[in-house]
């Protein structure tokens, strides 16, 4: 269990917890509500700026800075490497569940996904409704779909080789975290990859549940999982022709296993492993 | 090593998100752009001058390769190296 489990699962996954899912639905705009929304947003950009530059100008307080960042979203919006099958579950949990055009890829890459099969990244919960009200923000419009087309989207996805991650939009109900969509992910157009991998900062994107097992006796060293990984944990051992799994690198997203076409490769509870229960 | 600087030039690169020519080429993904402009109800307009501003996030990740300088096509982007680092070196050599 990791930390948001231990606070905010009651015996399950945080994510798969109902009560994460909602923000008050019927809350009364409360006065000076959305200023201080957007003033945090300015500060914690203004942050991440001074951040980056400290690093690339080799600064003394670039730790510093790094350690009030990583402070700053392990309390407001932590985010979360999860498998497919954990993605299936929390559609049928969480609804509407809707498709939109990835913020990361529109920052990064410029890229303009402007319809249904362009879409990327999935909003969830009754915020969604609200789009229209910041159309910039959901570039390109939103597609409402139903829990089958929701599945076989994240599977279509899966197979293209994006890694999923849980997203979290600062507190909703009881001031728990709030749940506010999937996204499918890969380096280096993505905001959370990018900040855990390049930039240390590690609850922008705390490991998943589970890390990923290679059974050497079903291997026969095809080769189709190496190019998945996106966190260099998995590589072929050239001499013994067998894919190999550094399981401290990894980060459990599944990308291996569901491209294994002998199914050498399991996705084992993180828990398990006694020098990996700590390691998120 | 002290990441390059990269300077650029706003009077010159107004539509950043339409043109995107060194955002797509960058090999480490350098740059960002942002919507300056955010109206309710309204999407901004890709090619409105002013209204996206290109900016340089991930710097630590520059390896001064001059793509984005060549690729763009109004000469907006400077990159000149980290002279201080630059200066240690050469004295280190010499």
């Amino acid at each position: 269990m990791c930390e948001y489990c231990v606070q905010y699962g009651e015996g399950n996954l945080w994510y798969l917890n109902p009560r994460n899912h909602g923000r008050q639905l019927y809350r009364r705009p409360r006065p000076g509500f959305a200023p201080d929304a957007i003033s945090y947003r300015e500060e914690r950009d203004k942050l991440w700026h001074e951040y980056f530059e400290a690093v690339a100008d080799e600064l003394p307080q670039a730790e510093e800075l790094r350690l009030k960042l990583d402070r700053l979203v392990q309390g407001n919006e932590p985010c979360q490497v999860l498998p497919l099958t954990d993605c299936l579950k929390m559609v049928e949990i969480a609804q509407p569940i809707a498709s939109m055009s990835c913020i990361c890829r529109k920052y990064m890459r410029a890229s303009d996904e402007r319809s249904a099969p362009e879409y990327t990244c999935a909003g969830l919960g009754v915020g969604m409704f609200k789009w229209e009200r910041w159309p910039e923000r959901y570039r390109g419009g939103v597609h409402f779909m139903s829990r089958q087309e929701a599945k076989d989207w994240f599977t279509r996805l899966d197979k293209k080789g994006m890694m999923h991650c849980v997203m979290v939009y600062g507190t909703g109900y009881e001031g728990r975290p709030f749940v506010g969509g999937i996204c499918n992910c890969d380096y280096p157009d993505c905001f959370e990859l990018r900040h855990r991998l390049d930039y240390n900062i590690p609850h922008h994107l705390l490991k998943s549940h589970y890390v990923a097992m290679i059974d050497f006796n079903l291997c026969n060293g095809c080769g189709i999982c190496a190019q998945r990984c996106q966190f260099g944990a998995l590589k072929m051992e050239n001499s013994r022709r067998k894919a190999n799994i550094d399981m401290l690198r990894c980060f459990g997203c599944g990308l291996c296993e569901n491209s294994c076409p002998r199914r050498a490769i399991k996705l084992v509870e993180r828990v398990s492993m006694l020098q990996l229960k700590e390691v998120w | 090593m002290k990441a390059p600087k990269i300077s650029i030039d706003h009077t010159k690169c107004t539509i950043p998100f339409d043109c995107k020519r060194c955002l797509q080429r960058c090999p480490q993904g350098v740059f960002w752009v942002l919507p300056v402009k955010n109206v309710r109800f309204q999407e901004t307009n890709a090619k409105e001058p002013g209204a996206w501003k290109l900016t340089v996030q991930y710097r630590a990740f520059c390896t001064a390769c001059g793509k984005c300088v060549e690729v763009c096509p109004v000469d907006a982007i400077i990159i000149t190296p980290n002279t201080s680092d630059r200066e240690e070196k050469h004295d280190r050599l010499s």
